[in-house]
């Protein structure tokens, strides 16, 4: 899913990379300037990069119940579906690599066939709680992600075996598959934590990409903001692109939709707000009070609607001067 | 810009999301708590500045800012209820090929971000009067007389919306925003002594 289509690659470079190089970022706000304001943090809390980027709730109330009063339920089924089925990719791209380096280009004929046979084992860990009903729907449909992406894969490795007789596995490895996924990255600079872990990051145009099993958001671009920004902060060097993948199951199919966007001075202003104010709310323990349009699916909603829906819960603090 | 509910409670100017983007509080204090604030010699000298740039622009050709023909209307008041919305603009380019706001700024220093949304803050303004879409606007960043085109992207115009929803949102709710990150502007402003937790 990480893979750009030739289509893709053109709009990207034809479109959003000459877009980037002329419209600048303000120096302000490019990551490696986190030691000043107004990306330097006011706080000493950290955050995770989801909980910056995550406008689920739209008072921010789910962040101060966990942070402040420690309320932790058990995820709800989308989320978990959406973290099986994120684990199968990251699974089968891990997978292909190793087989490379370990059956060599000589040993091409085995990768294809272990890549045709699914791995399931990040799905086992949810059995319990799916249920075997969700568990077998699940189940199909983390074979259909797996089918679709080997057979990417597979395609990939062909097309370069094809034209470089004499390649390596470990350049093929970086020409077939050049995607690092769960890049692990410490935030503390932006005070974020010191343990993120970027869903996959592409070096030919350094850009960063992230994939949502569910409806497009537009607060989904605060995520790959703020991992450009902690990238920037460690590595030094901009990183002007993002990507939101966005899967969707309709029958045995597979649909994606990429939304490509700069990661421009607005969005990076906005990560930046949403972090300071978060940050505020955590350390002075202000209670932004309940949202007016609660999603049922909430994982918090019995906590700000217990039983009868009319009690408020924790009650809102009004912050101080 | 969709209507905004707050866009028919509380009308702003456009000087207000320069002073929101310098620190939140300076506009909570105009709004929220009006305090008497004097007017300080940096004020009195940025609005010198700005007759200096009014004189000089005077004798600037068109072709400057890229442009052949066209009209060139200096402090224009601009006005939308819509949006709730005022502003005088120091500079409106007319000409066949659009209408291209330019603000004039005193500053040796590249463009700052408030900068950039006065710009689109006046050019949504533009397109609201005249009915014209407007693409680009222009600083002009003086002294060293840079023309800086600046184009006015539909992300610039929902950070805008967002932050005008935030004034109002402060405002209504008569919540004291926090303060600038920037210590350096605290030791500047006119309002030190009203924000308690500011050294
Ligand atoms: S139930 Fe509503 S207010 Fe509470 S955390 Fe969920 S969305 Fe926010």
């Amino acid at each position: 899913m990480y893979f750009l289509t030739e289509e893709e690659r053109k709009r990207l470079l034809k479109g959003l990379i000459p877009k980037s190089r002329q419209n600048e970022v303000n120096e302000d706000l490019r990551g490696w300037n986190w030691h000043r304001p107004p990306l330097e943090p006011l706080y000493d809390v950290k955050l995770a990069l989801y909980e910056v980027a995550s406008r689920y709730c739209p008072t921010g109330r789910d962040l101060f119940l966990r942070r402040v009063h420690k309320v932790k339920p058990p995820p709800n089924k989308a989320m978990v579906l959406g973290s099986v089925f994120h684990d199968t990719l990251v699974t089968i791209m891990v997978r292909a690599k190793k087989l490379i380096y370990e059956k060599g280009v000589a040993g091409y004929q085995e990768i294809v066939q272990a890549l045709r046979e699914p791995d399931l084992a990040p799905l086992e860990r949810h059995r319990a709680s799916l249920g075997d009903e969700g568990f077998e729907e699940a189940m199909r449909r983390c074979r259909i992600i797996w089918e679709f992406e080997a057979a990417r894969i597979i395609a990939r490795v062909q097309e370069y075996l094809a034209k470089q007789p004499h390649i390596g596995e470990d350049s093929l490895v970086s020409l077939a598959i050049p995607v690092v996924v769960e890049q692990k990255l410490d935030g503390s600079f932006l005070g974020l934590s010191a343990n993120l872990s970027a869903d996959a990051f592409t070096f030919s145009e350094p850009m960063v990409l992230d994939l949502k099993f569910g409806e497009r958001r537009p607060f989904h671009r605060l995520t790959t903001a703020g991992y450009a920004l902690v990238m920037e902060a460690l590595h030094e060097y901009p990183i002007n692109v993002g990507c939101l993948i966005y899967a969707e199951f309709r029958e045995d199919r597979l649909v994606i939709s990429k939304d490509f966007h700069l990661i421009d001075d607005e969005v990076r202003q906005w990560f930046i707000e949403e972090r300071d104010e978060k940050m505020r709310m955590i350390a002075e323990e202000i209670d932004p009070g309940r949202a007016d349009d609660c999603r049922p699916a909430c994982p918090y909603h019995a906590t700000c609607w217990p039983s009868d829906g009319r009690s408020p819960g924790p009650r809102p603090r009004r912050p101080g001067p | 810009m969709e209507q905004d509910e707050g866009a028919r409670v509380l009308p702003l100017r456009v000087s207000d999301i320069k002073q929101y983007m310098y620190c939140p509080r300076v506009v909570y204090y105009q709004y929220v708590l009006p305090v008497e604030r004097k007017v300080t010699h940096k004020m009195e000298h940025g609005q010198l500045e700005h007759l200096e740039l009014d004189r000089l622009e005077k004798r600037r050709k068109l072709v400057e800012y890229g442009l052949d023909e066209g009209e060139r209307r200096f402090q224009v008041h601009l006005h939308s209820d819509r949006l709730g919305l005022t502003g005088i603009l120091d500079l409106l380019l007319v000409t066949p090929r659009g209408y291209f706001p330019v603000e004039f700024k005193y500053s040796t220093r590249d463009p700052a971000l408030n900068h950039k949304y006065q710009l689109t803050a006046y050019a949504v303004l533009v397109e609201e009067q005249f009915g014209r879409p407007v693409r680009t606007g222009f600083l002009y960043m003086s002294p060293g007389k840079r023309i800086q085109p600046v184009d006015i992207t539909e992300n610039m115009r929902i950070h805008l919306r967002r932050m005008m929803g935030a004034i109002r949102r402060m405002v209504a709710e008569e919540r004291v925003p926090a303060r600038t990150r920037s210590g350096a502007r605290c030791r500047d402003c006119e309002y030190r002594r009203f924000c308690g937790d500011v050294l």
